[in-house]
């Protein structure tokens, strides 16, 4: 007994550590089970009684692959010329030249974009003093510098992204960087894709931009109104020529809680009356504090937003002029919903690539939720310039086009720390934090590969793979005991070992498994063969030969296992090559491939042999058929 | 239970013969290659793919005349599965952001009101990826192919790495032939290069060179116990030796993929097709390329020895 203790607790640990990693995956499963077999406030019960086991359990299974379980995966690429244009200052016809030449030149090439923008100027002759950086800077510094900004950039798109998603509230995302410029973003169950799409497609920019004096807003918007006025006989707005009884209450509560006189009730002809004088305020209804914010009914936002968009609307304003809307609706008293839509400077006073950080907090003497922002020397600069141009008046901060927040500067901020006040909960000011922190990313992302599958045919896969290694394996089972007798057998019993151990290493690994990956177990069942097969046809020509069975047995292992070796490990090369080839599901099957060669070594070698010592001699005489 | 007695065939002998055969489909491997014999699959061209699946049968043309309607006429529309409610929309417009598959979508939608459909599987990628793809998998089985050539040479003889190379390299292509000649004999198998199949071949190349170690570990051992018998005859016997080995070990791999190809689901088809046949042509070149390579290479380097 005592020669083959080590192999023995060798194998004995290796199965105890496969359990032991794919119990999670076990328990989950089978909680799952119970909780769709409980109906209703049962399952509710059982699942608030459980809570901590369900979600450890949850979170140490082993992962299924999208292609087994659904949902969306998306590469996005930085922009990064654009983002060097938008770090530019002072642009001129030069500049644009050079960017549009650049351009063309590297669309649908994966290079080196900075060098390439460098090495355009430097030819140039033009030097990039001129746009980066200040005049004492060398050269160098500034490539440098534009460098080591477009790496930066595609970490806080990184950043940006996770956020979104955090927000959106995806259960278990992966995203990874990838190369120099890519983000990998997958997204488990995803079902509705045209809103993800929307969340990662946004162009990320946070922007500082002035509101409009009030009275010129009021004259725009009236503007709007009369023009509209007049063409309203074939207008395609779509005319309300009833307006329900709830509306007029809504409309009601609005100019209750926006502080002006409240808006008699009026009839039904009334408002179609008011409608055909007043198009534009039907839907947008101007704020009474004089804040020249216009207030919108969520149901409308579409119809308003589609009509600003119109070139004839568009004429209508004057120039560095433009309407923005609040990013979420303000939920009033009797639950209707409306954005704000607010007029604004379309030229950014500031954008947010100059913050450094922000951080949610409270005041100290009212206890309000607030967020610091802090800002790098040069955006403190101008930052102090307009916060004093600019007391009293409005900034709202948007992003990718939609405003946080429009607080009111109290007084000029030198020094680039400021605090934003206002916020009615701490989760207003959580929000408010990311959008400043994730706004410092003035880089666009484009969406270069997309690939969505849906639940149903996971399900399959997962049905139609499961099915293919259960029958593979037992058809494998039956003909190596067909073939080699009780030898067989004990081949067999390492074929159930090395499943077992392709499983709990990838559990242990929190590998993911994929439908290509449960073929690469397939195959790897069929390939363990080879190991026994080898060792058995040479134990079976020792024995020809005429030797004794224990020393057919040592001459099989040890003239088998040069092959063994050999051919496995080359093998296992094209297993790396493909790794580092493949996405998602190939590195999925290339991944069991070869932990399926590393366990069949082990299996065959280890676990084949300490059977076949130990039967040799505890008198139970292996047969090799 | 005993599948052989032992065998003493000659094999190598009938190597001229397989010589012509190998040619013949690797010359039909090549020019598929060159003339595109085989479709890329979405992943290698960039464009839209859409897997639908409708509540009731359908037929194809009545999907393409819908799809004409909105510019898309040309999209490849294949049936996908067996059941006729399954399809296979591709096209190699691009668009930005979702326009294209939302376009096909509203379009299914309105152009069959009565006949529901959901969306199994939505990919789309851009040209650049495409492009990136093609060369990465090239990148990939070179690269396999030199580290093969260096372990095996390293740990054999150089003779033999190539041997090895030459033999993968045949394997591939053929693969790709018998590919090509299924893609035309039964189009509805719908046969093309997808990243699977990439995955495929780099398996093949990984079993087949699993298959010539092997022998040639027999050989190298022979070549040290009979050093006066001629190349060819140690070879011989080696191939002989292993032959029981190589049935059963291939024959269990051969079943283990069919298995797959049956039951492994619309998927995976490609992806067990191409390594089905390369088990079957990985066996045999390891016989009558890898070896016989090695034996045909190491003859005429002693005659030009002896000539001069």
């Amino acid at each position: 007994m005592k020669k083959y203790r080590g192999r023995i607790i060798l194998v004995l640990a290796a199965v105890i550590l496969c359990v032991v990693f794919l119990w999670p995956t076990y328990k989950d499963y089978s909680y799952r089970k119970t909780l769709s077999a409980l109906t209703g406030e049962d399952s509710l019960k059982y699942f608030e009684e459980h809570r901590d086991k369900i979600m450890s359990a949850h979170a140490k299974r082993m992962k299924l692959g999208l292609d087994l379980q659904g949902g969306m995966r998306v590469v996005l690429e930085v922009d990064v010329l654009q983002m060097l244009e938008d770090m530019a200052k002072n642009k001129d016809d030069n500049f644009y030249t050079i960017m549009k030449e650049l351009r063309a030149e590297t669309a649908g090439s994966e290079f080196d974009v900075v060098s390439a923008f460098v090495k355009k100027f430097q030819d140039r002759g033009i030097s990039l003093r001129r746009y980066y950086g200040s005049v004492r800077d060398s050269e160098e510094k500034i490539v440098d510098m534009l460098k080591s900004e477009a790496e930066k950039g595609v970490d806080r798109a990184i950043e940006i992204v996770r956020n979104r998603i955090d927000q959106y509230g995806v259960s278990e995302p992966t995203i990874q960087k990838q190369g120099g410029k890519r983000i990998i973003v997958e997204l488990p169950g995803v079902k509705d894709e045209a809103e993800v799409t929307e969340l990662l497609r946004g162009t990320a920019k946070l922007e500082f931009k002035l509101v409009k004096d009030p009275q010129i807003t009021y004259k725009v918007m009236d503007a709007i109104d009369k023009y509209l006025a007049g063409k309203t006989e074939n207008d395609s707005l779509a005319a309300p020529s009833t307006l329900s009884q709830k509306d007029t209450l809504s409309r009601n509560a609005l100019s209750e809680l926006t502080g002006g006189q409240s808006i008699a009730r009026e009839d039904t002809s009334k408002e179609a009356q008011f409608f055909r004088e007043h198009p534009f305020y039907t839907y947008v209804i101007p704020d009474q504090n004089g804040s020249g914010d216009g207030y919108v009914k969520a149901k409308d936002k579409d119809r308003v937003a589609r009509l600003l968009e119109r070139e004839d609307v568009k004429r209508l304003l004057p120039p560095d002029f433009q309407f923005v809307w609040t990013q979420k609706p303000q939920k009033f008293r009797d639950g209707s919903e409306y954005y704000q839509l607010i007029a604004v400077r379309a030229t950014p006073e500031l954008t947010g690539g100059v913050i450094t950080d922000a951080m949610q907090s409270v005041d100290p003497e009212d206890n309000r939720p607030i967020v610091n922002m802090e800002m790098n020397s040069e955006g403190a600069r101008e930052w102090a310039r307009i916060t004093g141009a600019n007391i009293g008046k409005r900034i709202a901060i948007i992003l990718d086009n939609a405003c946080y927040s429009a607080p009111v500067v109290q007084q000029k901020i030198t020094g680039g720390r400021s605090r934003i006040t206002g916020m009615e909960t701490p989760n207003e000011a959580r929000l408010l934090e990311i959008v400043l922190k994730a706004g410092a990313l003035p880089a666009p992302v484009t969406i270069i590969e997309k690939r969505t599958v849906g639940p149903s045919l996971g399900e399959d896969s997962i049905r139609s793979g499961m099915t293919s290694l259960i029958i593979a394996f037992i058809i494998t089972i039956f003909f190596m005991i067909l073939y080699y007798n009780n030898a067989g057998s004990v081949a067999d019993f390492a074929l159930l070992f090395n499943v077992l151990f392709i499983l709990g290493v990838m559990a242990a690994f929190q590998a993911t498994l994929t439908l290509p990956g449960i073929a690469g177990i397939v195959l790897t069942i069929g390939m363990a063969v080879d190991a026994n097969v080898l060792i058995n046809e040479r134990i079976r020509e020792e024995l020809q030969a005429g030797k004794t069975l224990r020393a057919a047995i040592d001459a099989g292992y040890t003239k088998a296992f040069s092959a063994i070796f050999d051919s496995n490990i080359t093998t296992f090369f094209t297993g790396i090559i493909l790794y580092q080839f493949g996405t998602g599901p190939v590195q999925g099957f290339a991944l069991t491939l070869m932990i399926g060669i590393v366990a069949t070594m082990f299996s065959a070698i280890v676990i084949t042999r300490v059977v076949f010592d130990m039967m040799v001699d505890y008198g139970f005489k292996p047969n090799f058929g | 239970m005993r599948l052989l007695k032992k065998t003493n065939i000659n094999f190598l002998g009938a190597r001229k013969i397989c010589y012509a055969i190998s040619g013949a489909l690797v010359l039909v491997g090549i020019l598929s290659l060159i003339f595109g014999g085989l479709d890329f699959g979405i992943d290698f061209r960039g464009g839209t793919e859409l897997i639908v699946k409708f509540s009731n049968p359908i037929e194809v043309s009545e999907i393409r005349s819908a799809l004409d309607k909105v510019g898309l006429g040309r999209s490849e529309i294949k049936l996908y599965g067996g059941e006729g409610t399954m399809f296979l929309i591709r096209t190699t417009e691009q668009g930005e952001g979702n326009i294209i598959s939302d376009k096909i979508k509203e379009t299914l939608q309105k152009g069959f009101p009565t006949n529901a459909f959901e969306v199994l599987r939505e990919d789309k990628i851009g040209p650049k990826i495409g492009k990136e793809l093609r060369l990465d998998a090239l990148y990939a089985v070179l690269w396999s192919l030199v580290a093969i050539l260096i372990y095996v040479a390293f740990r054999f003889k150089y003779t033999f790495g190539i041997g090895a190379v030459v033999a993968l390299m045949h394997d591939v292509l053929t693969t790709f032939a018998f590919l090509t000649i299924i893609n035309q004999l039964f189009p509805a198998l719908n046969v093309e290069i997808t990243q699977e199949v990439i995955a495929a071949f780099l398996t093949i190349i990984g079993v087949s060179v699993n298959d010539t170690v092997v022998i040639f570990d027999r050989i190298r051992e022979n070549l040290k116990l009979h050093r006066s018998l001629p190349l060819m005859d140690v070879m011989n016997q080696s191939v002989n030796e292993t032959l029981s080995r190589t049935i059963i070990t291939n024959g269990t791999i051969f079943i283990v993929l069919l298995v797959l190809l049956l039951f492994g689901g619309e998927v995976l088809r490609g992806f067990a097709l191409t390594l089905t046949f390369g088990t079957i042509t990985g066996t045999y070149s390891t016989i009558y390329i890898a070896s016989s390579f090695v034996l045909d290479f190491t003859n005429y380097m002693g005659k030009r020895k002896k000539k001069s």
